[in-house]
């Protein structure tokens, strides 16, 4: 039996990932926990952008893709995280339906 | 090292924004009197920027090992980037505005100047790692622009949601692209062109036009397509009125920058004669279905609109539409029509919300039903404001008839197929003109003459609005110039 994961493998976690990250975006009413869904979905790209270039034709495109990924999520977080602060200064709250002042 | 100074010197725009930027920072953090030079530097800045994106004519090539590519389009794409940026510095007169009182300014032009480079990068982007990166540099900034007003929740709350969808429909486009790279080996995107070219295994091409479907997600976010849409009204309301006017044509001119080099250069081929498909993938055909439903949501939801800023988000949704159009007619005409829409909708929208911002200075509102009597109270505010109205409604004279003009044109010339599809264009067209109509009427009910004191505008701003509304008008009288320049910029070169 040959337990060598493959690239279908990656794929398969990688799919999982991005559906669980998406629905938890979705279906979280707290804020922080919609972002840690935003940060799986990430994450998920990054698999497919590692295991493409490693059974891939070589190069470190993927690599440096994903490493990319990294940067960004990190300063995407640190600009969602502040927005989610001052949610919770204005209105006591760190739940998005909280934040229905907008509508129309 | 020579390719490094070459890249260098294609980059110029780039370059001169990028230092303007850091200088606004330094100025900012120095405080005192250095800050009062902020303004003027950055509208240098963007005037350098805007020279120097003219004067580029270089023959098309790959710079930066193939990332950007300096190329007419990206040249014209570029100057337009530009051109709004500067046009929002020059019309919104930031020191006077009610709601960017006692918020300070050197870092609202700092986001503005990051914004606009990330734009630069992103109508240069020849890649999918530098269309990703670009993108959400466009991004990050543009959520903090949102969430400015920082005492006022309601702006808090419109960035959070901008920044939720803009989030989810980045990481859907991230994954698209990742499976996109591993079907066609590389990131360049001429060599996605080339790698489709050979062939796909036909287990893949279900995959390919699923990835090429989640990467329109994230284009669709950027100009506010249906059903990326959500965040664009309420981003708008709550936004300081000189970001919403800012979003509503810099990050948009982009966003259709990228989206019109990935569809005709990563999944179009182009064998020196006109585009064809790749096969399998039949991204018209999708791009046309959201066209028609970002058209007719935007037109119908703008129908009942109250507050003028949701109103012109609304209607930026629906123009976002017809410049589809223009993507999808997948020709050179049809490129044309969008480098075209996108050069009117500037002139039109930013001055339509320079209006919108000058009544709220004089009066503090943005309510359609505070706008009656402005006629008597302003006649040439009202008068303006009935040139950018006329202008998006797509009427002759006015410039923006050219940009209706030249997307129907390149549907129609596409074949009968695409009749019905042109048709739909011009029932929203109509149904647009109602809702411009109902603001016009607006201005022009007559109230009580106790209720009609004159309204002071700045001079600034009227000496911009009423350069805005000339710019909405002068074209036409020189428009062989413009076309030529368009003509120019789309002609699609095989690599």
């Amino acid at each position: 039996m040959n337990l060598e994961p493959g690239l279908a493998h990656y794929l398969v976690v990688s799919a999982a990932l991005f559906a669980l990250g998406l629905l938890g975006l979705i279906t979280r009413r707290n804020a922080v926990q919609a972002l840690m869904g935003v940060e799986l979905m990430l994450n998920s790209a990054n698999i497919n952008l590692v295991a493409f270039n490693r059974f891939g034709t070589g190069g470190i495109d993927g690599q440096v893709f994903g490493t990319f990924v990294i940067v960004v999520a990190a300063a995407e977080v640190a600009v969602a995280l502040a927005l989610v602060l001052t949610l919770y200064r204005a209105r006591r709250t760190p739940n998005l339906d909280a934040a229905t002042s907008l509508r129309g | 090292m020579d390719a490094l100074l070459e890249s260098l010197a294609r980059s110029l725009p780039e370059v001169i924004v990028c230092l303007g930027l850091l200088l606004v920072v330094v100025l900012d953090a120095a405080g005192g009197s250095a800050r009062r030079a902020i303004p003027s530097l950055s509208i240098l800045t963007l005037l350098l920027a805007l020279g120097a994106a003219f004067r580029d004519g270089g023959a098309p090539v790959a710079t930066w090992s193939g990332m950007l590519a300096a190329d007419p389009l990206s040249t014209l794409l570029r100057s337009l980037v530009l051109l709004g940026a500067l046009l929002v510095l020059l019309a919104f007169d930031l020191g006077r505005s009610r709601e960017l009182k006692g918020l300070g300014l050197g870092e609202f032009h700092a986001l503005v100047l990051a914004v606009t480079f990330a734009c630069l990068l992103l109508a240069g982007a020849n890649d999918l790692v530098m269309v990703y990166l670009a993108l959400e540099m466009v991004s990050i900034p543009s959520y903090v622009l949102v969430a400015y007003l920082k005492r006022d929740p309601r702006s808090n709350e419109a960035a959070l949601k901008y920044l939720l969808f803009g989030a989810a429909s980045s990481g859907a486009m991230l994954y698209g692209l990742s499976f996109v790279y591993g079907l066609a080996g590389t990131t360049s995107i001429p060599g996605v062109s080339a790698a489709l070219a050979g062939g796909l295994p036909a287990a893949s091409t279900f995959g390919l036009w699923l990835s090429a479907l989640l990467v329109f997600a994230g284009f669709g976010f950027k100009v506010a397509a249906v059903p990326f849409h959500f965040w664009c009204p309420d981003a708008y309301e709550g936004a300081p009125t000189p970001v919403a006017a800012f979003l509503s044509v810099v990050p948009k001119t982009a966003g259709f920058a990228v989206m019109l080099r990935f569809c005709y250069e990563a999944l179009s081929l182009q064998r020196g004669g006109p585009l064809a498909l790749v096969e399998i993938v039949d991204w018209p055909q999708v791009l046309m279905w959201i066209s028609v439903a970002t058209m007719t949501l935007g037109n119908v939801a703008a129908l009942t609109q109250t507050n003028m800023k949701r109103l012109l988000a609304y209607s930026s949704i629906a123009h976002a539409g017809y410049v589809m159009m223009g993507v999808v007619a997948m020709s050179e005409d049809g490129g044309r029509g969008v480098l075209v829409y996108l050069f009117t909708y500037v002139l039109m929208n930013l001055g339509a919300f320079g209006v919108v911002a000058a009544i709220h200075g004089a009066d503090g509102t943005f309510d359609l039903r505070d706008y009656a009597g402005l006629h008597r109270r302003q006649p040439l505010l009202a008068l303006a404001m009935a040139v950018f109205l006329l202008s998006l409604m797509g009427l002759p004279p006015f410039v923006g008839f050219f940009g209706k003009f030249y997307v129907f044109a390149a549907v129609i010339a596409h074949g009968p197929e695409y009749y019905w599809y042109a048709a739909v264009g011009a029932v929203n067209a109509a149904v647009a003109a109602y809702y411009y109509f109902r603001v016009m009427r607006a201005m022009v009910v007559d109230v009580e003459a106790a209720e009609t004191p004159a309204m002071a505008v700045g001079g600034r701003e009227a000496l911009a609005l009423a350069a805005l509304a000339a710019f909405n008008l002068l074209p036409t009288l020189a428009w062989g110039r413009v076309d030529e320049w368009t003509r120019a910029a789309m002609v699609l070169l095989p690599r």
